[in-house]
């Protein structure tokens, strides 16, 4: 089945990025070519591949398969040491999401799609700059900006449930502008640039917090609930990744490994958790049910991300443990959806609610 | 509950509902059981729900998503195929069309899911 394929190519991506991050950390892996190419395997290979079958199975066009179908496959070829033609196939999946975005944005007009849009042209060009060989912390401006944009549109979406004040979508689009703006400016002036791209974030963080949906479910119970949490303690991250951009283009490289993982695995990660239990039953055509257990990795995550970011800080080999525990705590939440799927409980995740007939 | 959503005058938040009435009751209940995960709210109190309509024994039913972006789509619509099955028995076929016209909005929602979500 071709989901599923999609969904091997992504997880393999997935776990070589992960050992090849624990081997840049100092984890006896002999695994060179995962630790080169550690970020594009993550954003692009994926989070890439994983975004765009997401956006694929809803627009239920064929074609729409080729953008996770080039990012997936150029990860591979990366892994397999023929990078550059990786890297030039892995191109054409930013440019294929950008259609299916445009696809979608004529079924319906919304701000938030439109979005979606921006952000895949954002993956595109960090994959160009990449492939120009342009300055690490411009490209990965640009990766993160797909990535938090991505996340930030199908945010704003939810927000529409809300009463929100005039305000809101102005201050919106401010963030977005200032994101975007930060990432290009890093381009020719990289302390100002990240500077602008850092508050951005924090901005946005602060946003999000304020008007997402989050701040309400949270207060329900079950599948809804655990969601919540996630998403607000991925705002948290987004906010302190922010902060710790704006301190790496000021400060120096010091800073750079707390930015890029309180970012990709802080923020990213803790919205993985929070919205796989959903979408990877849709696109493995199974059932997903609850469980309270799916709260065990997230606490993992963010409790051994604090220990890194310690390490980082200059606590002796916190950075090394801490990253193992990153990815035990990955590692850990797949176990924790294979078992959920497994369990099949019939109903999947319908969570009793407030706003509910009761069931029986 | 249910009768306020199925009738001859429903509200914005109500659906069209063409079929015997005193199916009415028990289809309602049945779509109110098809929840997004996601929100926390079942789909007719969130107004995706846009008609129902019984012909013969077999539902057609036409539904909308907030996002056209959503992979989530297919999924309620196999719940709502499964449910709807359920209240009318074996045999009888339920098709379910997504679309996108008119486009959601915030009004359609009920007004419990209104005051869920902070509008009153």
């Amino acid at each position: 089945m071709g989901r599923i394929l999609l969904l091997a190519l992504a997880v393999a991506a997935l776990v070589t990025g992960v050992l090849g991050g624990l081997a840049r950390l100092g984890v006896p892996l002999a695994f060179a070519a995962g630790a080169a190419s550690h970020g594009v395997l993550m954003t692009g290979g994926f989070l890439g591949t994983v975004i765009s079958l997401e956006r694929a199975i809803a627009l239920g066009e064929p074609a729409a398969y080729a953008a996770p179908l080039a990012a997936g496959s150029g990860a591979l070829l990366i892994l397999l040491g023929a990078r550059e033609a990786g890297l030039w196939i892995s191109l054409g999946a930013p440019v294929a999401l950008a259609i299916v975005s445009a696809s979608l944005l004529r079924r319906q007009s919304q701000a938030h799609i439109a979005l979606l849009l921006v952000a895949a042209l954002a993956w595109g060009v960090g994959d160009a700059l990449s492939l120009a060989g342009a300055l690490p912390n411009a490209v990965a401006a640009w990766w993160f900006a797909f990535l938090v944009l991505t996340i930030a549109a199908e945010r704003l979406e939810m927000t529409r449930l809300t009463r929100r004040p005039a305000i809101a979508a102005p201050l919106f689009h401010l963030c977005v502008a200032a994101v975007l703006a930060g990432a290009a400016a890093s381009l020719a002036w990289p302390a100002a640039g990240g500077v602008v791209f850092g508050a951005g974030l924090v901005a946005l963080a602060g946003w999000l917090a304020r008007f997402d949906i989050a701040r309400r479910t949270v207060a329900t119970e079950g599948f809804p609930r655990y969601s919540a949490a996630a998403l607000l303690a991925g705002y948290a991250w987004l906010a302190a990744g922010g902060a710790a951009w704006c301190a790496m283009s000021l400060a120096g490289p010091a800073w750079r490994d707390t930015a890029l993982h309180a970012l990709g695995l802080g923020f990213v990660f803790s919205m993985i958790l929070a919205h796989a239990p959903v979408v990877v039953p849709v696109v493995a055509r199974r059932r997903m049910g609850y469980t309270p257990w799916m709260y065990a990795p997230l606490v993992l995550l963010h409790a051994s991300l604090v220990v890194r970011i310690a390490g980082d800080a200059g606590v002796s080999t916190g950075r090394m443990w801490g990253g193992v525990l990153n990815a035990l705590a990955i590692l850990a939440f797949a176990g924790t959806l294979a078992l959920a799927l497994r369990r099949r409980m019939g109903q999947g995740i319908r969570p009793a609610t407030t706003t509910e007939e009761p069931r029986r | 509950m249910a009768e306020e959503s199925a009738g001859a005058a429903p509200g914005l938040t109500a659906f069209d509902y063409s079929g015997p009435p005193e199916l009415a009751p028990a289809i309602t209940a049945a779509l109110r059981r098809v929840v997004d995960p996601e929100m926390a709210l079942n789909i007719v109190d969130l107004g995706l729900v846009y008609g129902v309509e019984l012909r013969r024994g077999d539902a057609h039913v036409r539904i909308t998503m907030t996002s056209a972006a959503c992979p989530v789509a297919e999924m309620i619509i196999d719940d709502v195929v499964e449910e709807l099955a359920g209240v009318l028995g074996e045999g009888a076929k339920v098709d379910c069309a997504l679309v996108w016209e008119p486009p959601w909005a915030p009004e359609r929602m009920s007004p419990r899911a209104r005051s869920a979500m902070g509008w009153d």
